[in-house]
């Protein structure tokens, strides 16, 4: 069985990443990489690999070629194979159209028998993609978990939300999606980086997966950006020295406005 | 009764030899059994010169005089009285029997009567000081004993060990006593047993003048034989226990010494040993030689060299280490010396003696009596490995040149690089480092952020100057230097005083990255090359030679640890330019007014002290700025102790014991100082957080603000008769 | 733009204020159906009166509380079918932006989660998201015919417009089309205990300058409804657990609003909560690089003016 981790290939949030013209995000950055909150999602697939019989750990993202370094860190950590859907005509896509080459790539390759996924982006932050893509194969939901588990074919997750504190069960093949609390993502041991280095990095396109470029990329969007704003730097603002007490009226002032 | 005598130390001599012979072939085979350093044996000559130097010197000893005097004469001694162990044997059936040659020479006769009583106070002064000691490994298995050094030594084997050193003693001076009483009686031979040949025991063998001779004889015929059986009941002892690492010391410790890693005298400290591979320094350069089956660091006792296992086997269990060291001092599992025995005894199949072990317990270092394949975690515990500060105050106290910083690194390199098994921290360490190139994961662009509103400019090589070869120095910021904000303020401090004299400097801006200590302190090898490598090609782009650091860490490791690496500059630390600038007149700092003076305290960051030898420019430095010596602290200078951030402990949690910083803190604040001064920005973050938790704190700054302040004193009002300095 | 659903916060019996918050944008937009999921009370029905919907549909369905999100998202989406709704508003959170997710992804809608701002303009249906950790605010229109958006809590202020909405008892089976996930067992959120910390969007954080008394941080973060911070320095010093350190070694932050009571601002803690929308730092210290960042810092002693901020806070 495999345990198919979907990961994203992010800017990182220091790097000055801008725009492109047509709005989309710079990716490639000096420091992009593999997505935070995916390394929790690659990490509970690798504990949950070794709980299973059988199971192998395949990584996946769509996105450009240098993504592979996001696929490389996975490897790193111990995924056992990693898988780039790079097109051209991708770019741009909303998160339907992600969602559409993630499900074809899932049917493309064999015995996936469980799809995990992080959260949600670092970059975009749209936390959808779980759900759509439990939607479209047909498979249980089991999304934000604190805590993931499998046994005799049974995934069981503990989840915390707005809603209280539930515990979900589904019999396999399911999508899971972790939290940030789920576990800290190892930090690969040298010998494992020494063994990454062995491991290939499979690119594939849409031709190969059957998929339409029309139903992808900026075109295919259903939310088209308009614009993007930068947002002003963070700078020292007031500074109010106070001795007797005189700062409580700008204090609750500042307080009502930001919490408003 | 002689012969029965002879019969019984033949007898007795040939069961101890055989016994001693097994004990040493069992230690030559547990240590020719680890990995070859063939670099540990030679050259010959330069380490046999090193070798005796140190021993006859006992410069190591460094403090402590009255033991170091005490333990040289014991040596001494034990050396002197060897021969006559040998005439002994004879003695037994012959009491007049004398060593041939010198038997009756004056000068051997006042040497053996001087080291003999002198040997005896010795030995019995290092007995008293042990018992002045006291440790009860029994009584401590809730609460150890934290001002007994010699806690978790095993205390029958150092009280015999000196009982035996003592009774031989007393043996030897109760034949010369008898023999000289056995000369003088009679004329014809009074000038051969007169205070000339028996300076000290002449006048004790006027007492027995009026014995007979066969009753002198058979005294010494007894002594004889006792001092025989005891040295080898002594000899048996040891050779059936070859752990006994404080008897064994005698002979290991100066082939241990002979192997040290420093030829020129120093403790194994500054840089880290090379991690070997395959016995080859690793080189992330040739990542794609690497053998697939490659392993890192030490996780298994016989991955370590031969010196290290020698290491263990030396130990004298004397805990100079353990005395000065800041872990255990604040309540951490780590002894160096109970680290030390931990491995000795690993490598001799896992047993300890009750004191090691109950010490161990007591201590929260536990670990399983009896052998295992792995290191970490059951005979070395986590929290042992990871409180380690990398101080190097064991290494430097150690007088048997045992390395424990580099086991300790080698022992973290396996957990880190073999089974990236550490403390959580260190995980958005490394990943920062990785990425980013500091501990921060801050942008590289804000490295120049600190310069902003200078005076003057900072020159960027590569942006504003194209080579090195323009300026005097080029000025390693640091990552504190760069994003810490008392850091930043230091390297405004300094750069505003290069400006002042008048020294051309240039940075590297943003292409300059962690210098990697912290990573390569933590075990990190592969991260900490990775970044030592960006630095040295950047560094070699501009053709920099000549660096000052305002970091005891990057000093050391730009300074030292890069040159394991193929690079080579000169590096100094801002406090050693600083006291050059004042030396050559370039900086004239002023002392306050009389009225306004405080005194300060002088805080050594261990990795320019310890690591890298300099303890005086600081020094020199306050005293000229404030025309009073600094008052010095309980432990200072090679004896400071630490501040709790080095080896990597900056970026961890303190969780275990009291915290390192407060314990400094209270050693500046009994010396009533309204300053504490360091130079280095690790120890200022800490200081400064230990003084901002109590009202009595005095204020932590570095010495580049004072001298400034001394400086812009001279420029505002020149004044020349505070000029003291 | 005609019809609006709402997804109404069915668990109490007042509107709370995220769902006050959707009315009243839904209202800016359209004719609100208010979609009270699983049934609600009178009383929560006559609250929904006070911010202008026209209709109020009170769907039980008793396969609600046994799955996660799907059966919610499906209930949604045969509301928005049966009443031809071109805009659904769900507020943000874990299960808003899923349930979203699933609604649109069934009705072919554009899909904006986490939006701080929703307007019409010239027949298209505009929205505003601040991304990148706060450093950009991207606009968008949505150009499906259906928009599914989740609101941010605190993107408008919810205003009283009472009206006499039409009350429709409704019931939904939720048949799964395909296997789904089963809640074995829940444990509601403690209502009376503070929000999670790294959830919250207000975090009161105190650190060594509270010289080990929280009780003030934890009075502004109560009158706030905010969740309580600390520095590692007070984690450390043993002011505070470990859980509820923000910083390097502890949790990242990034909440709308964050006070730093007694805290310096070492790169550290920094690091854990410098995506804050705002910021009111409080420390005795004028030299502490907290005030550098801060939108308003106060250079005093916090133990006196937070306790008189919280009197005025009532």
């Amino acid at each position: 069985m495999k345990i198919l981790t979907c990961v994203k290939y992010v800017p990182d949030a220091g790097d000055e990443v801008g725009f492109e013209s047509d709005f989309t995000l710079g990716r490639t950055g000096p420091s992009s990489k593999l997505s935070e909150l995916d390394e929790y999602a690659v990490e509970q697939a690798l504990r949950l690999r070794a709980t299973i019989d059988g199971a192998t750990v395949t990584v996946l993202s769509v996105g450009p070629a240098e993504a592979e370094v996001a696929l490389r860190k996975a490897l790193q950590m111990g995924a056992d194979e990693a898988v780039l859907v790079s097109d051209e005509a991708i770019a741009g896509s909303d998160v339907f159209g992600t969602a559409a080459v993630l499900i074809a790539a899932a049917g493309y390759l064999d015995e996936v028998g469980l799809v995990m996924c992080g959260m949600s982006s670092t970059d975009a932050g749209i936390g959808a993609l779980p759900a759509l893509l439990a939607e479209a194969l047909g498979w249980p939901l089991l999304s934000n978990a604190a805590e993931v588990s499998v046994e005799a074919g049974q995934a069981r997750i503990v989840r915390s939300d707005e809603f209280g504190t539930r515990v979900v069960e589904a019999a396999l093949p399911a999508v899971v999606s972790v939290t940030d609390q789920s576990g800290e993502p190892r930090y690969p041991s040298f010998k494992d980086v020494l063994a990454a280095k062995k491991k290939s990095v499979t690119t594939i396109g849409l031709a190969e997966l059957g998929v339409e470029a029309a139903l992808v990329g900026a075109g295919a969007a259903r939310v088209q950006v308009t614009a993007v704003v930068r947002n002003p730097e963070r700078a020292a603002g007031r500074v109010i020295v106070d001795v007797d007490g005189s700062s409580v009226d700008d204090i609750v002032e500042f307080l009502a406005a930001a919490t408003k | 009764m002689k012969m029965l005598l002879f019969i019984v130390a033949v007898a007795i001599t040939v069961a101890a030899v055989a016994l001693f012979i097994r004990g040493a072939f069992t230690l030559y085979r547990r240590i020719s059994a680890g990995v070859p350093s063939p670099e540990r044996l030679g050259p010959v000559g330069p380490r046999l010169g090193a070798m005796f130097a140190e021993i006859l010197s006992h410069r190591r000893f460094t403090a402590r005089p009255l033991v170091r005097i005490a333990h040289w004469v014991v040596m001494v001694s034990f050396v002197l009285l060897v021969p006559t162990l040998a005439i002994a044997y004879v003695q037994v059936l012959d009491p007049s029997a004398e060593l041939p040659l010198v038997g009756g020479w004056v000068v051997w006769q006042w040497l053996l009567e001087l080291f003999s009583v002198g040997g005896l106070i010795a030995i019995v002064t290092l007995f008293v000081v042990r018992l002045r000691h006291p440790s009860d490994p029994d009584d401590a298995a809730s609460a150890r004993d934290w001002r007994s050094r010699f806690f978790g030594s095993t205390r029958w084997q150092g009280y015999f060990v000196e009982a035996v050193i003592a009774a031989v003693l007393v043996c030897v001076l109760v034949m010369h006593t008898l023999r000289s009483a056995a000369l003088a009686r009679y004329p014809e031979t009074a000038a051969d047993g007169s205070w000339l040949h028996y300076p000290l025991t002449f006048w004790a063998g006027q007492l027995f003048w009026n014995s007979a001779p066969a009753v002198l004889e058979a005294g010494i015929s007894t002594a004889a034989a006792l001092k025989i059986i005891v040295s080898m009941v002594w000899l048996g002892v040891v050779g059936s226990a070859a752990t006994m690492s404080v008897a064994w010391h005698r002979f290991l410790g100066v082939v241990n010494v002979y192997a040290r890693r420093e030829l020129d005298g120093r403790p194994a400290l500054g840089a880290a040993a090379p991690m070997l591979v395959d016995g080859r320094p690793f080189d992330i350069r040739d990542i794609d030689d690497l053998d697939e089956d490659a392993t890192f660091g030490i996780g298994s006792i016989d991955e370590f060299g031969w010196k290290g296992l020698l290491d263990f086997a030396s130990c004298t269990e004397c805990g100079r280490c353990q005395d000065l060291c800041p872990a255990w001092n604040t309540g951490k599992p780590l002894s160096p010396k109970l680290l030390t025995l931990s491995l000795r005894d690993q490598a001799a199949g896992g047993a300890h003696t009750a004191d090691v072990f109950a010490a161990l317990r007591s201590s929260g270092a536990q670990s399983a009596d009896g052998a295992t394949a792995t290191l970490v975690p059951t005979v070395i515990n986590p929290d042992v490995l990871w409180s380690c500060t990398t101080c190097g105050a064991c290494t430097d106290q150690c007088p048997v040149d045992i390395e424990h910083v580099d086991h300790v690194i080698n022992l973290r390199r396996h957990e880190v690089m073999v089974k990236s098994d550490f403390p959580e921290e260190f995980g958005s360490l490394y990943g920062n480092l990785d990425t980013k190139g500091n501990p921060w994961g801050l942008p590289p662009r804000q490295r120049v952020d600190w310069a902003k509103g200078l005076e003057f400019d900072v020159p960027v090589l590569g942006v504003d100057v194209e080579s090195a070869a323009e300026v005097d120095y080029v000025l390693w910021v640091g990552c504190s230097g760069a994003y810490d904000e008392k850091g930043k303020k230091t390297t405004r401090a300094f750069a505003e005083l290069l400006h002042l004299a008048g020294v051309s400097f240039a940075v590297l801006g943003e292409a300059e990255t962690c210098c990697g200590d912290s990573a390569r302190r933590t075990g990190n090898e592969a991260t900490y090359q990775g970044l030592a490598v960006q630095n040295i090609e950047t560094m070699a782009e501009f053709g920099v030679t000549k660096v000052v650091a305002s970091c005891a860490h990057c000093l050391n490791t730009v300074g030292r640890e890069y040159a394991q690496l193929g690079a080579d500059y000169t590096v100094e630390h801002h406090t050693q330019v600083l006291n050059r600038l004042i030396r050559e007149g370039r900086l004239t700092p002023v002392a306050p007014p009389e009225d306004e003076r405080v005194s300060i305290t002088y805080h050594d960051p261990c990795y320019l002290g310890r690591h890298n030898d300099e303890t005086a420019a600081p020094r020199e430095l306050l005293a000229a700025v404030n025309a009073a010596p600094v008052v010095e602290m309980e432990h200072h200078a090679k004896q400071s102790m630490c501040c709790g951030a080095g080896g990597g402990r900056m970026w961890a949690e303190e969780s275990l014991g009291s915290r390192i910083n407060a314990a400094r803190m209270d050693e500046a604040v009994a010396t009533g100082a309204a300053t504490v001064a360091t130079a280095c920005p690790f120890c200022s973050i800490m200081l400064g957080d230990a003084a901002s938790s109590r009202d009595d704190a005095p204020v932590v700054t570095d010495v580049a603000h004072l001298v400034l302040a001394g400086v812009k004193r001279g420029l505002n009002n020149p004044n020349p008769t505070a000029k003291e300095a | 733009m005609g019809n609006v659903i709402v997804l109404v916060n069915a668990t109490s019996d007042v509107v709370d204020a995220a769902s006050a918050e959707l009315l009243t944008t839904g209202a800016g937009l359209g004719s609100v159906v208010a979609v009270v999921p699983g049934g609600g009370s009178d009383a929560l029905v006559a609250d929904i009166a006070q911010y202008g919907a026209a209709e109020v549909h009170v769907v039980s369905c008793p396969q609600l509380s046994d799955s996660l999100v799907v059966a919610k998202a499906a209930l949604l989406v045969e509301r928005a079918a049966e009443t031809h709704a071109s805009i659904v508003l769900v507020a943000s959170g874990l299960e808003g932006n899923e349930v979203a997710a699933l609604v649109a992804a069934k009705l072919g809608a554009g899909l904006v989660t986490d939006a701080v701002a929703v307007r019409a303009d010239d027949g298209e249906l505009v929205v505003d998201k601040v991304v990148w950790a706060g450093k950009y605010t991207v606009t968008a229109k949505v150009v499906a015919p259906v928009a599914v958006l989740s609101m941010k809590a605190n993107s408008c202020v919810a205003v009283v417009a009472p009206s006499q909405p039409e009350v429709r008892q409704a019931h939904f089976d939720f048949a799964a089309p395909a296997p789904t996930a089963r809640v074995t067992s829940i444990e509601p959120a403690a209502t009376s205990s503070r929000p999670k910390l790294v959830e919250a969007n207000v975090v009161v954080s105190g650190g060594r300058g509270t010289d080990g008394d929280f009780a003030p941080v934890e009075a502004l973060a109560d009158a706030l409804g905010g969740a309580v911070g600390a520095s590692r320095a007070a984690v450390d010093a043993g002011f505070a657990p470990q859980p509820l350190q923000v910083g390097q070694t502890g949790k990242t932050v990034s909440p709308d609003l964050y006070v730093a009571l007694g805290i310096s601002g070492a790169i550290q803690h920094i690091a854990g909560m410098r995506t804050a929308r705002q910021i009111l730092a409080i420390n005795s210290d004028p030299e502490a690089p907290i005030h550098r960042l801060a939108d308003l810092s106060v250079v005093g002693d916090l133990k006196v003016i937070v306790p008189a901020v919280v009197a005025r806070l009532g």
